[in-house]
């Protein structure tokens, strides 16, 4: 049974712009990104893709999108996971908010696999990783974040999210490292294990 | 004892829509329901059977009240907090309890409210009916009772779900407090967290994540206030407010700028809870702006200070109460926090509404 899964967040077309408006620089990052999931599957772990659809008829979504188009419709094609990065091993958990434990199957899923430490990836970093992030914590998980992994349009969106998961939540690594920790091990350490040990 | 009238009408013409009202767990509330018709009554009658004791009515136009003393109190409030309902409470709660508050910080004992129903049509009468169960469970914890009311329904996208208006009366049964009576050399003390209700509202709204660890403050405080102005001579307890709307900000701005004085508070001593540092940080809000709906702020004479504290600390709201800062003489009105290093910030007052519709 894994020890850690990797959330990815809204990996789904109709988000690719917020990783990178440059087709060819958006295929570079999508296959880095795969190197870590492939590594992540290599090591016996699981990948969860968290896939936001909204409900259009939720009050609170309506609210937040007041005057504009509600992103996130289930069924349209935009809405649909990234291909290349969804595994048939892979888990698709559907959430409706920023963080992909608010009323969803998630917290279920992990337990039953087994899932004590999670590493939280996708887009935005200062949205739904951070959310994700910090509700894994709350929940008792040891929360790990590549910091090669997170995306935001805005770079500065990404270092302050980063600054604080650090400072809270979170153990920041690039992603390498993580690979590194998983070849050698089946778990990775707590916030702060390492340095108390 | 009392009299009492619980109407209701409708904002729109709802014959048609009589038949549309759905009957089971999938019943909403339709503009028939406030035309005033045998619809408007059975909602009523819904109301007060749901209100159960708390409701003292008799139908009728007035509620005729009996007070023990000529020294009311007497207030209003409106609330729009959204979402209508959340992990711990919902705004049948805090419709009772910020009117039963805003009388128990005068230093009024409060007795009757009134309560009146802005609905939206389509409502599901699940969700009404469980707001007004809310509402009678806090009445019952102030000890108070709810004498009259009303209800409106009008159209869809006419109002958000429900509006609540409640109107309190409370009787003064000894001197009141005032912010008039704040004086430099006082203490200044809060009774619990700040910033736990708004955090755990805007969590909701978003999905954050933190609605779960951080849960609405939302309390009638009127028997922890009782006891705090039973215990000490009068005059001690210079002036309380409960931290709503604008925050603890609001509150220490509007003292120093009564009083023309300076007040000083330190960082370190605010009781904050963690995760709602944590989510304050994280959506790059000040927590001294967040409204809250169970925390009291108290200017007291420092000799009874202590003896303030301790009676805080035994009432389930006022666990966590501590002492912030004291009042200053000062040549003009200012708020200034003492930061973890030690350096002084001028805490400035919020110009606008920093975040709408959490009471």
């Amino acid at each position: 049974m894994p020890n850690v899964a990797v959330l990815t967040n809204d990996l789904q077309y109709e988000f690719t712009h917020k990783i990178s408006t440059d087709a060819q620089e958006l295929d570079r990052m999508i296959k880095q990104f795969n190197v870590f999931l492939d590594g992540i599957r290599a090591a016996s772990q699981v990948v969860v893709h968290l896939q936001l659809i909204h409900d259009p008829n939720d009050p609170q979504v309506q609210r937040r999108y007041r005057g504009r188009a509600i992103p996130a419709i289930g069924g349209t094609p935009g809405n649909q996971l990234i291909a290349d990065v969804v595994h048939p091993s892979d888990v698709v958990v559907v959430k409706g908010r920023d963080s992909g434990f608010y009323e969803t199957k998630l917290h279920d899923t992990l337990q039953d696999l087994g899932v004590s430490t999670v590493v939280v990836t996708g887009l935005q970093t200062h949205v739904c990783v951070q959310t994700t992030a910090a509700d894994a914590f709350f929940r008792g998980y040891k929360v790990w974040v590549p910091e090669d992994c997170v995306f935001s349009p805005k770079p500065e969106d990404t270092k302050r999210a980063l600054d604080w998961m650090a400072g809270y939540c979170a153990t920041i690594a690039p992603s390498s490292e993580i690979l590194a920790r998983l070849s050698t091990s089946d778990d990775l350490p707590g916030r702060g294990e390492e340095a108390a040990a | 004892m009392t009299t009492a009238h619980l109407q209701s009408s409708s904002g729109g013409n709802g014959s048609a829509a009589a038949s549309a009202a759905r009957q089971g767990p999938g019943e909403t509330v339709v503009l028939d329901h406030g035309t005033g018709a045998k619809l408007s009554r059975e909602l009523v009658e819904r109301i007060s059977e749901t209100l159960g004791d708390t409701y003292v009515g008799t139908m009728e136009d007035s509620a005729l009240l009996e007070l023990p003393t000529n020294r009311i109190a007497f207030t209003t409030d409106s609330f729009v907090v959204t979402p209508l309902i959340f992990e711990n409470g919902d705004i049948g709660k805090i419709a009772v309890c910020g009117t039963v508050n805003d009388l128990a910080v005068s230093g009024a004992r409060p007795l009757y409210l009134t309560l009146s129903l802005i609905i939206e049509a389509g409502m599901p009468m699940a969700d009404l009916l469980k707001v007004v169960a809310s509402a009678r469970d806090a009445a019952r914890l102030a000890g108070v009772k709810i004498v009259a009311g009303d209800t409106k329904v009008v159209g869809k996208g006419e109002a958000d779900q429900l509006f609540i208006n409640t109107a309190g009366v409370g009787v003064l049964e000894r001197p009141s407090v005032s912010v008039r009576n704040v004086r430099p050399g006082q203490k200044i003390l809060l009774s619990g967290y700040i910033g736990n209700h708004s955090i755990h509202l805007l969590s909701i709204r978003e999905g954050l994540g933190f609605e779960r660890n951080v849960l609405s403050d939302c309390a009638p405080l009127n028997h922890m206030i009782d006891a705090v102005l039973r215990s000490v001579p009068a005059g001690k307890v210079a002036s309380l407010r409960d931290v709503t709307r604008g925050g603890l900000c609001a509150v220490l701005h509007e003292h120093a700028r009564a009083v023309n004085c300076a007040i000083r508070f330190e960082k370190k001593a605010l009781p904050i809870l963690m995760e709602a540092a944590m989510a304050a940080d994280m959506l790059g809000i000040n927590v001294l702006h967040l409204a809250n709906e169970g925390c009291l702020c108290l200017f007291v004479e420092p000799d009874v200070a202590d003896q303030v504290l301790a009676i805080l600390r035994e009432d389930p709201c006022g666990e966590n109460a501590a002492f912030i800062g004291e009042v200053e003489a000062s040549s003009r009105p200012e708020v200034r926090m003492v930061e973890l290093d030690g350096t002084l910030t001028t805490i400035e007052e919020l110009y606008g509404a920093e975040l709408p519709r959490l009471c």
